[in-house]
């Protein structure tokens, strides 16, 4: 009877007290919202790098900075299908393939060529696309859902064009749930300029099963010639150690650009970080096989006839920033027109509501991150700097960047240009390029799962815009 | 509100068992993953066991813990507000706990440690709302018979 007297004090403290725990919370949880509509034009804040102010709002847009037209050199047709397909050595694996296979076919063309790639959607439900990873297409091939074009829905089909103008390797995959995709198989192998000694080694992980060109286990081919160019390929999130046991070798291009004089290196491996590529030049030992250690883990890539040694993995890698002899760079890094800071941190938190630990750009959270911009013809710089407690492969689409220090110790070796870049923890690398390639291009962390915990921002050309939308109705997701 | 009280505290406890449960499924299945010629590694999705730690881990007990502590305020449980804070607390160490381990995994062993200050401190909260709540009855019990003489 006291109580039905006096509800008022004991109830109103509480409450109170509830609103207390419970606004900061749900302040935080709303704040992390992601709009499931998004137009990357309004996504995040303007960083102009201490150059001039620049406006991107109704410029060209992306849609139109095409490939070139004309008769192509290289045609190939894609048709993209949800269905099962069989890991040689391991068994059947549901997931995703390009014309019944998953890697897809490999596209081959000489410098120059251009390459004209249909396609089709047929079964993929979330809508699919492909980036031509490290090549430095015209913006509007580049593949990315909701930045670059609309995410191809089962049933439509898209076209794809471009000058095979660097030689190389890369590699394509889709840009559309990429952290679900490409695990799952929408990926393969581009070369551009083959040698006749050549033996690809495309590396890629689906669902804790690792494979070589599609296989797993020992994986046996031929040897081409007395020497053989091994085109490393790391389709996977994390970085992959490779090594050559029963032979020395030369590092003869990185990310798709030759190194300048390679020195022979023995007992040592080489770092591939998730979506770079190296070319490797062995010279065949007589009358025994060399083995390429992929990783650790039993699948591995032997080459050539008669035993190949076990071998171990080397505890040192190739120091790519002192490896083979300085050249030219083609621009003076010095008379750099914006300077740009990609800071990568971790913070606790909320993320789309989801509470955990998410991965931060100059202390901001996806979307609310830098857009980095620039005007054709700017030289950038970069310092990325990780303190994010793990290790990320930073890939700018569009460009290459060339390593100018890393931690303070400035690069010594050969050129060396990149697009998919190792940034341990604790490590800080300073980049160079050229905004020479307009348009609005991801500039992200290449571990896929990375990139869908908000590990993502632009690098954006004044007088480009697009119409495309990250969500939105064609349910765009880049990442 | 004292039963809820005593029913969250409870939950958190029975929690923390089921996190300790799934964190070891969750590493035996990788040792008999490797063992079977699979990788685990950064390409690697989360298993069974790491799924059930990490969404009971960062969502459900850290949800319990919120809840119990707004309970608190309004079930008249004896230290009820300052055991639901014990809790909190705990729960919000723990997080870190994992946070910074997985920078230096030493701290890790701190993380299995603290769960079981949690799971204890966790008990004796829901003892706190028991005993509070048999007091209760024989204290209204009182009341009533002052109330008659």
């Amino acid at each position: 009877m006291m109580m039905a007297k006096r509800p008022g004090r004991r109830t109103v403290i509480a409450l109170v007290a509830t609103l207390v725990v419970l606004a900061p919370i749900a302040w935080f949880w709303q704040r992390s919202l992601v709009p499931g509509d998004l137009s990357p034009m309004a996504m995040g804040y303007a960083d102009y790098g201490g150059g001039p102010a620049t406006h991107t709002h109704h410029g060209q847009d992306v849609s139109t900075l095409k490939g070139p037209s004309g008769p192509a050199d290289v045609t190939v047709d894609l048709v993209a299908r949800k269905e099962r397909f069989d890991v040689p050595g391991r068994g059947p694996m549901s997931g995703y393939t390009l014309n019944h296979t998953s890697p897809g076919p490999q596209i081959v063309a000489k410098q120059g060529d251009l390459i004209q790639v249909t396609l089709h959607n047929e079964s993929v439900p979330e809508g699919i696309t492909l980036h031509w990873h490290g090549v430095d297409v015209p913006n509007a091939e580049d593949g990315v859902a909701g930045v670059t074009q609309d995410a191809i829905g089962p049933g439509q089909s898209f076209v794809y064009r471009f000058v095979a103008k660097d030689a190389g390797t890369y590699w394509y995959h889709s840009h559309q749930v990429s952290h679900e995709q490409v695990k799952k198989g929408l990926y393969g192998v581009l070369v551009v300029q083959p040698t006749a000694t050549d033996v690809v080694a495309a590396v890629h992980t689906y669902d804790k099963v690792r494979t070589v060109n599609g296989g797993y286990g020992e994986r046996r081919v031929a040897a081409p010639g007395s020497t053989v160019r091994v085109r490393l390929i790391n389709t996977d999130n994390g970085p992959m150690i490779a090594w050559v046991d029963g032979a020395p070798y030369r590092v003869m291009a990185v990310d798709g650009t030759d190194v300048n004089e390679p020195s022979e290196v023995s007992g040592k491996s080489v770092v591939v970080t998730a979506g770079g590529r190296i070319d490797l030049q062995v010279t065949m030992p007589q009358g025994s096989a060399v083995r390429i250690g992929l990783g650790g883990g039993p699948t591995t890539l032997v080459i050539g006839d008669g035993n190949a040694p076990t071998g171990a993995q080397p505890s040192d890698p190739v120091d790519l920033l002192s490896y083979g002899k300085p050249a030219d760079l083609g621009f003076d890094p010095a008379k750099a027109t914006r300077n740009f800071n990609y800071n990568i941190g971790r913070s606790p938190g909320f993320f789309d509501g989801k509470p955990g630990l998410w991965w931060t750009i100059n202390g901001h959270q996806f979307p609310d991150v830098p857009m980095f911009m620039v005007t054709e013809g700017d030289v950038v710089r970069m310092t990325i700097k990780n303190t994010s407690g793990q290790v990320h492969p930073m890939h700018l689409h569009g460009h290459h960047v060339v390593v100018l220090s890393r931690d303070g110790v400035a690069a010594t070796g050969s050129p060396w240009w990149t697009d998919s870049l190792n940034v341990e923890d604790n490590e800080t690398y300073e980049v160079a390029f050229v905004a020479d390639n307009p348009g609005i291009w991801m500039d992200h962390c290449h571990n896929l799962p990375h990139a869908a915990q908000g590990l993502v921002t632009h690098l954006m050309y004044s007088g480009v815009s697009t119409n495309f939308h990250l969500g939105g109705k064609p349910s765009n997701q880049p990442e | 509100m004292k039963s809820v009280y005593r029913a969250l505290a409870g939950l958190i406890s029975i929690c923390v068992v089921i996190q300790a449960m799934a964190i070891a499924l969750a590493w035996f299945t990788v040792l008999k993953d490797t063992d079977d010629g699979l990788v685990f590694d950064k390409n690697s999705d989360p298993n069974v066991g790491h799924l059930i730690h990490s969404i009971v881990g960062s969502m459900v007990i850290p949800l319990l813990a919120i809840l119990l502590l707004i309970i608190s305020f309004f079930a008249k449980v004896e230290g009820g507000v300052r055991w639901a804070l014990y809790v909190f607390g705990l729960v919000a160490l723990q997080f870190g706990l994992a946070a910074a381990s997985f920078g230096a995994p030493v701290v890790g062993a701190l993380h299995g440690a603290n769960a079981f200050a949690l799971l204890a401190v966790a008990g004796i909260a829901a003892r706190k709302a028991a005993a509070s709540s048999t007091v209760t009855t024989a204290a209204s019990a009182e009341t009533s018979t002052e109330a008659t003489a």
